[in-house]
């Protein structure tokens, strides 16, 4: 390997290897989509058990929610040292996505603390803003397009503050979050971003 | 240009680390083709210099080496790229 041609092929092809593989990323969505969409189904049908006593509901949307950050954290770190590797793409999302656990878990407190402060409308306008970010930056419009819509949805609630935020939540989701993880999933890997 | 990355496996190592916030011991054996000896005293010699920052530890019993590129790393890599890339355009 003395000419700079072969430095610079060596160079390629190490950088080459280490493409970015989106499919975790989408894992996460999947997941994420499917957990909440149960939930709020159940919550829905069994209404009266959720809501049986005054904290009933909150454990509900707490401890179920924080048994599914600790899943995903665990795949996510299991996943990396099974590759042996960690692109700054995939720093970055980690780190976005760190920080709305982080808003999720302020705005649930802040929610346990007022009275009159629903936290579904709050939590879907950043989800969409979180998703707007990561679909620009591994570039795939179904993700930026599902987080378009989740802002554009919570901006019509507040026109319209009637409507079951259960309902909401299961369309919101499902749209913004669990479609555009699936259509990630079963994107051709020449269609993303290589990190 | 920089004499420490005319060895192929050293120049390996940090275009693997340039492109990754962190690579672990056995990622950077796979790219490189390095055996576990010869990887171990290259990653040593780019540590000496400060290109990399090296962090060890031990998961579940087994040692687990880490490793990423320091902004003094990624500077002499940059320049060297750039020198290749001009003695590639004058045909050399």
């Amino acid at each position: 390997m003395n000419s700079s041609k072969d430095q610079i092929e060596a160079i390629s092809s190490v950088i080459n290897n280490t493409r970015e593989n989106l499919k975790p990323i989408s894992i996460n969505f999947i997941f994420w989509g499917c957990l909440v969409i149960v939930m709020s189904l159940f919550h829905i049908a069994f209404e009266s058990f959720i809501q049986a006593t005054q904290y009933s509901a909150t454990l509900f949307w707490t401890v179920l929610p924080l048994i599914g950050m600790i899943l995903t954290i665990y795949y996510n770190i299991k996943h990396r040292k099974k590759i042996g590797y960690e692109t700054y793409l995939s720093r970055v999302i980690k780190i976005i996505w760190g920080v709305f656990n982080l808003a999720w878990i302020y705005i649930i407190a802040v929610s346990l603390t007022l009275n009159n402060f629903h936290p579904v409308p709050p939590i879907l306008f950043l989800l969409g803003l979180i998703l707007i970010i990561t679909g620009m930056i591994i570039k795939f419009k179904p993700i930026t397009l599902g987080g378009i819509f989740l802002i554009t949805f919570t901006f019509y609630l507040n026109f319209n503050p009637g409507i079951d935020l259960l309902v909401v939540n299961v369309v919101g989701v499902f749209l913004g979050m669990l479609l555009p993880g699936l259509a990630l999933f079963y994107s051709k890997p020449d269609n993303k971003s290589d990190g | 240009m920089d004499k420490l990355l005319f060895n192929p496996v050293r120049l390996k190592i940090l275009s693997s680390l340039i492109n990754n916030s962190q690579c672990d011991f056995n990622h950077l054996k796979k790219v490189t083709e390095a055996t576990q000896g010869n990887l171990s005293i290259q990653l040593k010699k780019l540590k000496e210099e400060k290109y990399i920052h090296i962090e060890k530890k031990f998961s579940k019993n087994y040692p687990n080496t880490t490793c990423s590129i320091t902004k003094k790393g990624k500077i002499k890599f940059e320049e060297f790229f750039i020198n290749l890339i001009t003695l590639k355009e004058n045909g050399k």
